[in-house]
């Protein structure tokens, strides 16, 4: 690791160098550099690929601050008590040593797109030739009337995998029976369509084994309607009875205000007061520095060209992940995955004009009901219409036999174990 | 003399000339289809789920699979004799050319250990 630290100090020094002079590209750098912001499934995929299939011709630096990436998918899987946090905690180092990535440890502070340079939270510039962009999502604290950051320990959202995940599976397991546990869904787009419903799904099913079926979920919800919403109500029905109430806003009336003081949250139909746990999940936004970049439009999310990922807004820059527009799919760690294959093969085709081929997308988000019940839903997706388009796509069907489930569940535990060994591996 | 005679076009000779050329045409092309290279860029769709180095977590392995068996597998997802509908919405956009990329390169894999 520390060889790797003075890998890119030295680096970020010529960076520096060559900021000073001006365009890196142009002025007889020993090889194109790609800077890539963001470690995730987009971001780590990325880098990875680039480095790993350009075999040393292109430089490439991950800008992350985490030493250790907690994955958010599977996150639900430690509330239901199916995964310990380590079991979602991995480390980068791979991408170091095997592939030659060198890890910058830092906050992004800003995108500089006309002198092409991204600034590090220690002031250090760093020139790039390319610049993917994958911070995932921000959220929006103004978006729940009465909660703000200052409320997150009170009623956490871990939303973003980390110690808000850890936090909220200690005040599940705190929660007595009988408790109401209140949450906020999000309204759309989000970060990962069926989890909130999952999440619900593991609340409950670490409530069940507690012996606390007395206790109650709500959710109170801004959307009509959600993602494989029939498979996820048929489940708590049969696992959950009585547990889970799902509330439409024609049902609860809309949100007024929830006050994290009291832990109550108030809907024009009820007010819920001193709520065991409050979970808050809120609007978002591609992540700030997205913002702050200018790369994206009125929906907060950044526009991107679907035949290989490249912002609308800047022909240097590729948008993945959660943070862009991505037409038909959904903000998935699978999707941000797969577009980063994309984008790194379209990168690699311009920096070092290695073959390229048309953009081919796919994607599956599984959800966990309870234990050996797990649903599924996908497709694959192809540039069209100026979108990328889904091409075919499928769901689980409800009243499938608990041997299918099954099969899909270690399904899922592979595809967890497949990605993550893409991503860092 | 002999070998003027042995070369000379006969009439059934020109048929066998034909097919013998066209078979060449057939195995260029395939061996381009087959090309473990563009199976490898190609792969990058399976790596998601299958592990590249063979361990079976929970999704089947598929290195070192002999590459008729792989084409085989694919092709009964693609006319969805087998169900699992991950495999069929892949399966269902790769060309024979690219199944046989793809089974060329998977043919050349060894599981780590």
């Amino acid at each position: 690791m520390k060889a790797h630290r003075r890998d890119f100090l030295k680096s970020a020094a010529a960076a520096s160098g060559v900021v000073a002079l001006g365009a890196p590209a142009a002025l007889g750098q020993a090889k194109p550099r790609v800077v890539v912001i963001g470690g995730g499934p987009g971001g780590a995929t990325a880098a990875k690929y680039i480095a790993r299939d350009s075999k040393g011709a292109v430089e490439v630096i991950l800008v992350e601050p985490a030493k250790q990436f907690v994955t958010c998918f599977h996150s639900n899987l430690y509330l239901g008590g199916f995964k310990s946090m380590q079991e979602i905690t991995h480390s980068y180092d791979a991408l170091a040593s095997k592939y030659g990535v060198q890890l910058a440890h830092q906050a992004a502070a800003a995108i500089d797109r006309d002198k092409k340079q991204v600034r590090l939270a220690d002031g250090v510039t760093i020139g790039y030739d390319r610049l993917v962009v994958s911070p995932g999502i921000d959220l929006k604290y103004d978006s729940v009337p009465g909660w703000g950051k200052a409320h997150e320990d009170t009623m956490p959202h871990a939303w973003k995998a980390g110690p808000q995940t850890v936090l909220l599976k200690a005040r599940l397991d705190a929660v007595p029976d009988g408790g109401v546990i209140v949450m906020i869904a999000p309204p759309n787009p989000y970060r990962c369509p069926p989890g909130p419903y999952e999440r619900v799904s593991m609340m409950a099913h670490a409530l069940k084994k507690a012996g606390k079926t007395k206790a109650k979920i709500v959710v109170i919800d801004p959307k009509k309607t959600f993602s494989k919403q029939g498979l996820f109500q048929e489940g708590w029905e049969r696992h959950y009875p009585g547990m889970v109430e799902w509330m439409a806003p024609d049902i609860h009336s809309g949100l007024k205000a929830v006050d994290p003081a009291s832990n109550t949250v108030e809907t024009g139909f009820e007010t819920y007061k001193h709520c065991a746990l409050v979970n808050v999940i809120p609007a978002q936004t591609a992540g700030k520095i997205a913002l702050d970049a200018g790369l994206a439009d009125a929906s907060g999310f950044c526009p991107i060209d679907p035949s290989n990922m490249r912002s609308a807004m800047d022909a240097n820059i590729h948008v993945l992940g959660d943070a862009s527009i991505a037409g038909d799919m959904p903000k998935s760690a699978f999707s941000a995955n797969s577009q980063a294959k994309v984008a790194a093969l379209m990168i690699r085709g311009e920096l070092v004009k290695s073959p390229t081929f048309p953009a081919r997308y796919s994607n599956t988000c599984w959800s966990l009901i309870d234990t050996d019940d797990t649903v599924k839903v996908g497709g694959r997706y192809e540039a069209k219409d100026g979108k990328i388009a889904a091409v075919e796509t499928f769901v689980s069907k409800t009243g499938e036999t608990p041997q299918l489930r099954k099969e899909t569940q270690a399904e899922n535990m592979g595809w967890y174990s497949g990605i993550t060994a893409d991503m860092f591996g | 003399m002999n070998q003027q005679r042995r070369l000379r076009p006969t009439r059934w000779c020109l048929p066998v000339a034909a097919a013998v050329l066209s078979s060449f045409v057939a195995c260029v092309e395939h061996a381009a289809a087959a090309d473990p290279a563009f199976g490898e860029y190609l792969s990058s769709e399976c790596v998601t789920c299958h592990r590249s180095d063979g361990q079976d977590k929970g999704i089947p392995p598929i290195v070192g699979w002999p590459a008729d068996q792989f084409v085989a597998v694919l092709q009964s997802y693609k006319t969805k004799d087998r169900t699992n509908p991950v495999m069929q919405t892949i399966a269902g956009r790769l060309s024979d050319d690219e199944m046989a990329a793809l089974a060329a390169y998977y043919a050349t894999l060894k599981p780590a250990n």
